[in-house]
C-alpha cells in the first residue's frame, strides 16, 4: 500500500499504523452490541408493516395477536402517550394513523414476550386498508397529472440528516404554492451556459439512472428503550448520532434533554442508515407500557422500512474545447426522496456543477415525493448518483476530442480558491494530487495492453465530499495510577476512538497502553456531533487534542510547583515529568495521580477539556481505476483489478484509513454492479433479502489498492481532513468507463447489470 | 406443543436445554447458553455472520433448528481462543486491521478457521471462494484476503494447532 506525502514532522504516534483499541473484543465475539443486551422484564417488539403503498386506514383489529399467549400488547398510535407529530418528518410520524405512504411503514405494534411470540401475533392483526392510487416511478411523479403521493402540502421538512452529512450556505426552495409531489427544487446558475456550448468544439449529452440502495449494514436497526417510575427514559441504540437521537426523542415526546440518556451501542455498520428513525416510536411504546422494549427489527422490515438511499435521474449535457477546456455543464438532477422529503439535492447539485472548473452552469435540482420508503444518508448522499453522470460524460467528451481522459480531468480539476456552484470557494484540496496518483498504478500504466484482450477495459473516474461541520468536545483525566482517561461523545463507527488514542499518547508523549478511550453516553460524555458526514477524527479529534493540550498543562504546572522548576524548563516522557538537564528532578504521572485524587490531596484532580467548533470544511477527493473484463455472451462485468487514491490531509491510523477506501470503493462497487432495491408498479418492494438484494461478496471483489494521499487540511488534526464517504463516489463511473473501454458499449444504468450491459452491446430486444 | 429437551455440546461444555420446536439454533445458542458472539444478519442464510461449526461442518446457524442439532458438538466464535490466547485466525484479522464494525466477523472468522483446517495452504482465490457466503459491509474484504493468508502462514510455521 502506498503513501504519498508532503515533508512533515515526525511523530510518535499519529500517522502510524496501529491496531484498533476495539478489535480484540471483537474476533473474540465479546464486543456487545444492542441485540446483545439483557434487561429484565424486557417486551420484544413486532411492527405491523403495511402491505399497500399508499391507503388509508380503516380500521386495526387486534383481538387475535393479543389472544395469543405471551403478548402483552398491541399498540396504534390512538394508543401512544401524547406526543408531538410532524406529518413532514419520518420519524415523528410513530406509526401511521390515517394514511399509509409508503410500502413497509409501520402501522402497529406488537409487544410480547419473545420475538418469536412477537412476530407470530403481528401476522395475526388485521388491518383493513382503502387503497388509494401510489405513485412510484420519480418521473412520472413529476407530471402536472400524477397522483399525488400525499395529502397535505410539505410544510416542515427534517434536513438535519442531510446538514449532519454536508454543511454549506444554500437554500432549497420549499415546495411551490400548488399541489405537486415536488417538494423541493434549487437552482444555481454561473455565467452563459448557452454561450458556453457555442463555443464549445464537443457537447455530449445523456440522462443516467441510478437505483435505490440500501446501506445494508450487516446488522440491523435494534433499539432498547426504559422509561423508569422517577420519568427517566433510557435508549440504548446502534445509532451514530446518540445526541441528536436525544434532542429530537425529547422534543418528540416532550421530556427535558436532561431526563433521556443515550447509550449508542457499537453500531454494526451504519454508512449513514443509523442516524435516527425508529427511537421516539420505542420510547414510546417503553413509556406505554411501563416496561423495557426492545425493537430488532429483521433483514427485511430493515429492508422495507429503515432510511435506504434514493433513486436519482441525472439528465446532463457537458461541453469542451478541443484543447479539454470544459466550458458548460447544464444538469437536471432529480432524486426520489420516496413518502418523506429529505433527498440529499443539495450536495448533487453542489457536486455536479462544484468537481470541475467551469464557467458556464445551469444546474436544477428536484426533490420528488413517492410512495416508496423515505430515504436517508448513505455514505456521500447524492454524490455518486452525480458523479455516474458527470464522470461518464467527462469520458465521452475526451473520447470526442481524442484526448487522454486522466489529462482532461487533470486539467479542469477544481483547486483551491475555485468556487462552488453556490461561490463558496474551496480550501487546500488535493483531486489533482489524486488523478497523478492514479496515473502511477500499474493499472493505469498498462491500460493500452489491457486493451488488447478483446473484452477488457480500464476506466478511470473522480468523486468528492465536501463534509459536515458540527461542534464537538472532549475530556481527558489522569488516573490515580497516571494512566490517563479519554472520553468522548461520538460514536465510534471507523476507529475513531483508536485515533484519540493516538492523538492523547502523541501530545502526553505516552505509550499508547497507557491511554484509555471511552464513548460515554448522553448523560455523561461531553456534547459531539453525530458521527456522519466524515467530520469525527477532524471535529473531535481536535477537540481531543485542545482536551490532551490542557491536561498536559495543568499537569506540567503541577509538576512546576513539586519540583520548584519552571513548567518551560520541564519535559514529559512515558509518564514522567522532567527538568531538562536535571535528570534527578522529576515527578511520575503516577505520583501526581496520587496527588490530585487521594484523601487529603494537595491538587485539584487533572481534567483537560477540549471544545471546538468548526467552521470550515475540509473536503475530500478522490480518483480510482478498475479494470474490468466484460462477458459478451452472458453481458457479467467481472471487476479483475481496481486501486483507490484519496487526499485524506494526514492519515492519523493508516490502516483504518485504508480500510475506510477499500470499504468505500467496494460499496461503490455494489451499487455499480449487484445493488438494486426493485419496487414493481403498486410499489410494493420485491427483493427485501439478502439473496435477491445482491451485496458484492468476497468473488466480487478483488484485492483493492489503497493509495493514501495527504494534502494537509488547513483546520484538522495534524492537517487530517474528511476520510470515510469519498471513496464510494466514483465507483459507478469508473466502472461504466471500463465497460465502455472494454466493449464499446456505454451503460447508462446503474447498477449493470448483465441485463442492461448486453441492451448496450444491442444484444438484447424488447 | 411442549419444549423439547436437547443436549447440545457447546466449545466442549454439555447443556441440556428446553426449546420449542421452531427455535433456530443461533437463537437457542444466543438467548439460552448466553453465547451472543453469533451474530443473526439476515435469518435466511446469506450473509454468514452466524456461522458456527455443527459436527466439524460450517453452517449457518440461523436456518438450523435447535432441535436438529440435538447431541451434536458445536463450535462458535467464543471456542476458538484457547487459554486466552486468541487463534492464529483472531490474531491476524487484529493485526492487518481487517475488523471494522465487526458485525461480520464472528461468522468471517469461522468460516477463514474452517478454510484452514481443509486447506492450509490456500491462494488468494481459494480464500475469496471460500468466504463468499460470507458478507462484509464495511472491509471491501482486501484486508481480510490478508489475514486469512497470513494466518495460513503462521499457522505453518507453527506447526497446525486447532
Ligand atoms: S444470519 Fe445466518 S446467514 Fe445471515
Ligand atoms: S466489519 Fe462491518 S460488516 Fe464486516
Amino acid at each position: 500500500m502506498a503513501r504519498e506525502t508532503l515533508e512533515r514532522p515526525r511523530f510518535r504516534h499519529v500517522g502510524r499504523p496501529v491496531d484498533r483499541i476495539d478489535a480484540t473484543a471483537k474476533v473474540t465475539g465479546q464486543t456487545v452490541y444492542g441485540d446483545d443486551l439483557r434487561l429484565p422484564r424486557l417486551l420484544h417488539v413486532k411492527l405491523v408493516h403495511a402491505p399497500v403503498a399508499h391507503a388509508r386506514i380503516r380500521r386495526i383489529g387486534a383481538s387475535k395477536a393479543l389472544a395469543v399467549p405471551g403478548v402483552e400488547a398491541v399498540l396504534t398510535a390512538a394508543d401512544l402517550p401524547p406526543h408531538r407529530t410532524n406529518p413532514d418528518a419520518r420519524a415523528q410520524v410513530l406509526l401511521a394513523s390515517d394514511e399509509v405512504l409508503f410500502y413497509g411503514q409501520p402501522v402497529a405494534a406488537v409487544l410480547a414476550r419473545d420475538p418469536y411470540t412477537a412476530a407470530y401475533a403481528r401476522d395475526l392483526v388485521e388491518v383493513e386498508y382503502e387503497e388509494l392510487p401510489a405513485v412510484v416511478d420519480p418521473l412520472e411523479a413529476m407530471r402536472d397529472d400524477a397522483p399525488l403521493a400525499r395529502t397535505g402540502a410539505i410544510r416542515d421538512a427534517d434536513r438535519s440528516e442531510e446538514q449532519g452529512h454536508i454543511t454549506v450556505e444554500a437554500q432549497q426552495e420549499q415546495a411551490q404554492s400548488h399541489p405537486s409531489n415536488v417538494s423541493s427544487s434549487i437552482t444555481f446558475r454561473r455565467g452563459d451556459v448557452e454561450a458556453g456550448f457555442a463555443e464549445a468544439d464537443a457537447v455530449v449529452e445523456g440522462t443516467w439512472r441510478s437505483s435505490m440502495v440500501h446501506q445494508s449494514y450487516i446488522e440491523p436497526h435494534v433499539i432498547i428503550a426504559d422509561y423508569d417510575a422517577s420519568g427517566e427514559l433510557s435508549i440504548w441504540s446502534s445509532t451514530q448520532a446518540p445526541f441528536h437521537v436525544r434532542h429530537e426523542v425529547a422534543r418528540t415526546l416532550g421530556l427535558p434533554e436532561a431526563r433521556v440518556r443515550v447509550t449508542a451501542t457499537e453500531v454494526g455498520g451504519g454508512f449513514g442508515g443509523k442516524i435516527y428513525l425508529y427511537e421516539p416510536l420505542v420510547a414510546a411504546l417503553a413509556m406505554a407500557v411501563r416496561r423495557p422494549v426492545k425493537l430488532t427489527m429483521s433483514r427485511r422490515e430493515d429492508m422495507l422500512a429503515a432510511t435506504p438511499a434514493p433513486q436519482a435521474v441525472v439528465q446532463l449535457k457537458a461541453g469542451m474545447k478541443a484543447d479539454g477546456t470544459l466550458v458548460a455543464l447544464q444538469a437536471r438532477v432529480i432524486y426520489d426522496a420516496g413518502a418523506f422529503p429529505g433527498a440529499p439535492v443539495l450536495p448533487g447539485c453542489l457536486l455536479i456543477g462544484g468537481s470541475y472548473k467551469c464557467p458556464n452552469l445551469d444546474i436544477q435540482g428536484f426533490e420528488v415525493l413517492t410512495n416508496k420508503v423515505s430515504v436517508g444518508a448513505l455514505r456521500a448522499p447524492g454524490a455518486p448518483h452525480v458523479a455516474f453522470a458527470l464522470e461518464s460524460a467527462m469520458d465521452m467528451l475526451a473520447q470526442r476530442l481524442e484526448l487522454d481522459p486522466l489529462e482532461v480531468r487533470l486539467k479542469n480539476a477544481v483547486e483551491k480558491g475555485d468556487p462552488l456552484p453556490s461561490g463558496q470557494p474551496y480550501p487546500a484540496i488535493g483531486l489533482k494530487e489524486c488523478l497523478e496518483a492514479i496515473a502511477r498504478t500499474d493499472i493505469w500504466r498498462e491500460r493500452r495492453r489491457i486493451r488488447q484482450h478483446p473484452h477488457r477495459g480500464v476506466g478511470l473516474a473522480v468523486g468528492g465530499w465536501l463534509g459536515g461541520l458540527q461542534p464537538a468536545s472532549a475530556t481527558v483525566g489522569l488516573n490515580a495510577d497516571g494512566t490517563i482517561n479519554v472520553t468522548v461523545g461520538a460514536a465510534d463507527i471507523t476507529g475513531t476512538n483508536t485515533s484519540f488514542a493516538q492523538i492523547a499518547a502523541e501530545e502526553l508523549n505516552l505509550p499508547l497502553e497507557m491511554v484509555s478511550v471511552v464513548t460515554g453516553d448522553t448523560r455523561t460524555a461531553p456534547y459531539a456531533g453525530m458521527s456522519a458526514g466524515s467530520k469525527t477524527t477532524y471535529t473531535v479529534g481536535r477537540a481531543v487534542k485542545l482536551a490532551a493540550e490542557d491536561a498536559r498543562q495543568q499537569i506540567l504546572a503541577i509538576a512546576s510547583q513539586r519540583l520548584e522548576v519552571p513548567a518551560e524548563e520541564l519535559e514529559m516522557q512515558d509518564g514522567v515529568v522532567r527538568a531538562r538537564g536535571q535528570p534527578e528532578k522529576q515527578v511520575t504521572f503516577r505520583e501526581l495521580g496520587r496527588l490530585t485524587t487521594g484523601f487529603g490531596a494537595r491538587y485539584a484532580p487533572i481534567v483537560g477539556r477540549g471544545a471546538i467548533t468548526a467552521r470550515r470544511q475540509a473536503p475530500g477527493f478522490t480518483a480510482q481505476v478498475a479494470e474490468v473484463e466484460v462477458d459478451p455472451d452472458t453481458g457479467q462485468v467481472t471487476v479483475l483489478r481496481y486501486a483507490v487514491a484519496q487526499d485524506v490531509g494526514f492519515a492519523i491510523n493508516p490502516k483504518s484509513v485504508e480500510g475506510q477506501m477499500q470499504g468505500g470503493a467496494a460499496q461503490g462497487l455494489g451499487i455499480a454492479l449487484f445493488e438494486e432495491m426493485v419496487y414493481d408498479e403498486k410499489g410494493r418492494l420485491l427483493n427485501p433479502n439478502l439473496l435477491d438484494y445482491r451485496l458484492p461478496t468476497a468473488r466480487d471483489v478483488p484485492p483493492i489498492e489503497a493509495i493514501i494521499v495527504e494534502v494537509p487540511s488547513e483546520e484538522g488534526p495534524y492537517g487530517a481532513r474528511i476520510v470515510g464517504e469519498p471513496s464510494i463516489v466514483p465507483g459507478p463511473a469508473a466502472v461504466a468507463n471500463a465497460v465502455a473501454d472494454a466493449v464499446g458499449a456505454r451503460v447508462f444504468e446503474a447498477p449493470l447489470t448483465p441485463e442492461r450491459v448486453l441492451r448496450a452491446l444491442g444484444k438484447l430486444r424488447d | 406443543m411442549p419444549k423439547r429437551v436437547i443436549t447440545l455440546t457447546v466449545n466442549g461444555e454439555t447443556h441440556e436445554v428446553a426449546v420449542e420446536p421452531w427455535w433456530t439454533l443461533l437463537y437457542t445458542v444466543r438467548e439460552e447458553l448466553g453465547l451472543t458472539g453469533s451474530k443473526e444478519g439476515c435469518g435466511t442464510g446469506d450473509c454468514g455472520a452466524c456461522s458456527m461449526l455443527l459436527d466439524g461442518r460450517l453452517v449457518t446457524s440461523c436456518i438450523v433448528l435447535a432441535v436438529e442439532a440435538d447431541g451434536c458438538q458445536v463450535t462458535t466464535i467464543e471456542g476458538l481462543a484457547q487459554g486466552g490466547q486468541l487463534h492464529p485466525v483472531q490474531q491476524a484479522f487484529v493485526e492487518k486491521g481487517a475488523v471494522q464494525c465487526g458485525y461480520c466477523i464472528p461468522g468471517m472468522v469461522m468460516a477463514a478457521y474452517d478454510l484452514l483446517r481443509r486447506q492450509p495452504d490456500p491462494t488468494l482465490e481459494e480464500v475469496r471462494l471460500a468466504l463468499a457466503g460470507n458478507l462484509c459491509r464495511c472491509t471491501g474484504y482486501t484486508k481480510i484476503y490478508e489475514a486469512v493468508l497470513a494466518a495460513a502462514e503462521r499457522m505453518r510455521l507453527e506447526g497446525a494447532r486447532g
